[in-house]
């Protein structure tokens, strides 16, 4: 579904400064594979999520999806495929927007932007629904500006937000880095749920050696700009805490 | 009422489309846009050219606002395109256009006299300041009715996200960079058309009259900020009202400044005045809350 196919990606190149953070990667991630990624601070796990969403190119190699190649495509015109949780709640969302108008814009992320109001009771209703799943009691308060929010109530929005429209790929960047432990809890037990429900494959950055432990079925070790360790759902049953601990040692 | 602010009451409604066109590039977008001046003047030009030319006014109307909006289309390619600051785009434009509306008037004024001009097209009343006002209304509810739907809908709102948050609305399928253009293009094009109105209103088009005309959009979207606040109202619809109102207060207190003695030549200067107090309001209350 997901392949990168020989990437390298070299920032400053030609300067005094020049810096591999991906050298001739080749990864393949299946469709509803749930990939946890970890690695040490520059070791290019934050450089692939940029290059899936398009934020930057890479210096060499191709990346597609679903058998599209994406290399050159801009960043907008992946969100027919991809959808993005972002580490930092405030970039998710836009909050002077209201709930309900944050919400219309991710059921339209693959879709037209037109010239006629889309909020009307039946879509007020689908998103009180959705919303009210989180058990968080923002569905009583739709109207209200997103910006009015607590980081991890907007993070879990985000996360629901992505999945409005149709997505193949939901790309999480350290989603739990700026939340209090039970924010991060809900926000991870709900993308354990779109990933078993949905099907949709989830490429998920992190820290947090917990959640590496007890989410996903596959895990990626980045070290140096390449994948140091690949493990599957069996092996990574077997992990436990300590082992990863040694690995970064 | 009295003429005199009746006369502030008409002018503030021909600008009110202009303060409007303001609201949408720095409050919708967050782009400080100074192509106004330029566009303002341009709509006023092409008007006035195209009236002496008796050509009809439904005619002359989209022809003017379409000049604007190609104006704003420039300054957004320029600051999207070719990645130069906002600012400075539609400050090279608006200098441009100076010799632009020059080319097009072909001197430096235009007078409008005894033209079939929208002021005397629907006779609402035999009173020409009632006529006027009531037309100038119409005008700006039927502008203002547009601009609320389109804010409303779903390309209005992918308009506010791209200005409220870019990262967003890139990640959301959004073409930034066409969307400013688009928004910049809808600003200029109806700040056009008050220079449409007012070129009527005035009966001349002059190549000086929109020098500094953004401060007074600019002062009129910042008092509709200010009401905003003071009644915690933040839908867009209620916003964008408060704007022309905002223009009406703008022009009340300049009329007042006028009623009062002050000298006409000092009006630039007491319009900065009034922003600025307006801008630094809230911070001057809050260090006396403070003491």
């Amino acid at each position: 579904m997901i392949q990168f196919k020989h990437i390298s990606k070299i920032y400053n190149k030609g300067k005094e400064d020049e810096v591999a953070a991906l050298s001739n990667l080749n990864l393949n991630i299946n469709k509803g594979e749930f990939v946890v990624i970890i690695g040490t601070n520059g070791s290019g796990k934050s450089t692939l999520l940029n290059l899936l969403l398009g934020t930057i190119s890479p210096t060499e190699g191709a990346i597609s999806i679903n058998n599209h190649d994406i290399t050159s495509l801009p960043s907008f015109k992946r969100s027919q495929w991809i959808s993005m949780v972002f580490q930092n709640p405030a970039h998710g969302t836009a909050p002077d927007l209201s709930i309900l108008e944050n919400f219309r814009l991710a059921s339209l992320r693959a879709g037209k932007k037109g010239l006629q109001i889309g909020i009307n009771n039946s879509f007020r209703k689908t998103v009180e629904e959705k919303v009210s799943s989180l058990g968080m009691g923002l569905e009583k308060k739709l109207d209200q500006p997103m910006g009015s929010l607590s980081g991890g109530q907007r993070q879990a929005l985000t996360l629901l937000m992505g999945v409005m429209d149709k997505t193949d790929i939901l790309l999480m960047d350290e989603p739990t880095a700026a939340l209090d432990p039970k924010s991060s809890q809900v926000v991870m037990q709900l993308a354990n749920k779109i990933n078993k429900d949905l099907g949709i494959t989830i490429v998920l950055v992190t820290h947090s050696m917990k959640d590496a432990l007890h989410f996903g079925n596959r895990l990626l070790m980045f070290h140096g700009g390449q994948v140091i360790r690949d493990l599957n759902q069996t092996d990574k049953s077997a992990l436990q805490l300590g082992h990863l601990q040694e690995w970064f040692s | 009422m009295s003429a005199f602010y009746l006369t502030a009451l008409q002018m503030a409604l021909c600008l009110g489309p202009m303060a409007m066109g303001i609201f949408i590039s720095m409050k919708v977008f967050n782009i400080p846009d100074i192509t106004t001046d330029g566009s303002y003047t341009l709509g006023a030009t092409v008007t006035a050219v195209l009236l002496t030319s008796n050509t009809p006014v439904w005619l002359v109307l989209p022809i003017s606002i379409c000049a604007g909006a190609m104006a704003g289309t420039i300054t957004g390619f320029i600051h999207t395109k070719l990645g130069i600051d906002a600012l400075l785009s539609g400050i090279l434009v608006m200098t441009a256009l100076y010799s632009v509306n020059l080319m097009i008037l072909g001197r430096s004024n235009i007078p409008l006299v005894d033209i079939d001009s929208i002021f005397n097209k629907i006779p609402f009343s035999s009173n020409e300041q009632y006529n006027q006002l009531l037309i100038a209304l119409l005008f700006v509810g039927c502008i203002l009715a547009i601009i609320i739907y389109l804010l409303r809908t779903d390309f209005g709102i992918t308009m506010r996200a791209t200005g409220n948050n870019p990262i967003m609305s890139k990640a959301m399928g959004v073409n930034n960079d066409s969307i400013k253009i688009i928004g910049l293009a809808m600003s200029n094009g109806l700040t056009a058309s008050s220079g449409f109105l007012v070129a009527q209103y005035q009966g001349f088009t002059d190549i000086n009259m929109g020098i500094g005309i953004v401060i007074t959009g600019l002062g009129s979207v910042l008092i509709a900020d200010t009401i905003s606040k003071w009644t915690n109202i933040r839908k867009i619809g209620k916003q964008i009202m408060f704007v022309v109102i905002g223009c009406i207060v703008f022009q009340s207190v300049l009329a007042f400044t006028l009623s009062i003695g002050i000298d006409p030549n000092l009006l630039k200067m007491v319009t900065a005045l009034f922003v600025l107090l307006i801008v630094a309001l809230p911070r001057i209350s809050k260090s006396f809350a403070k003491n």
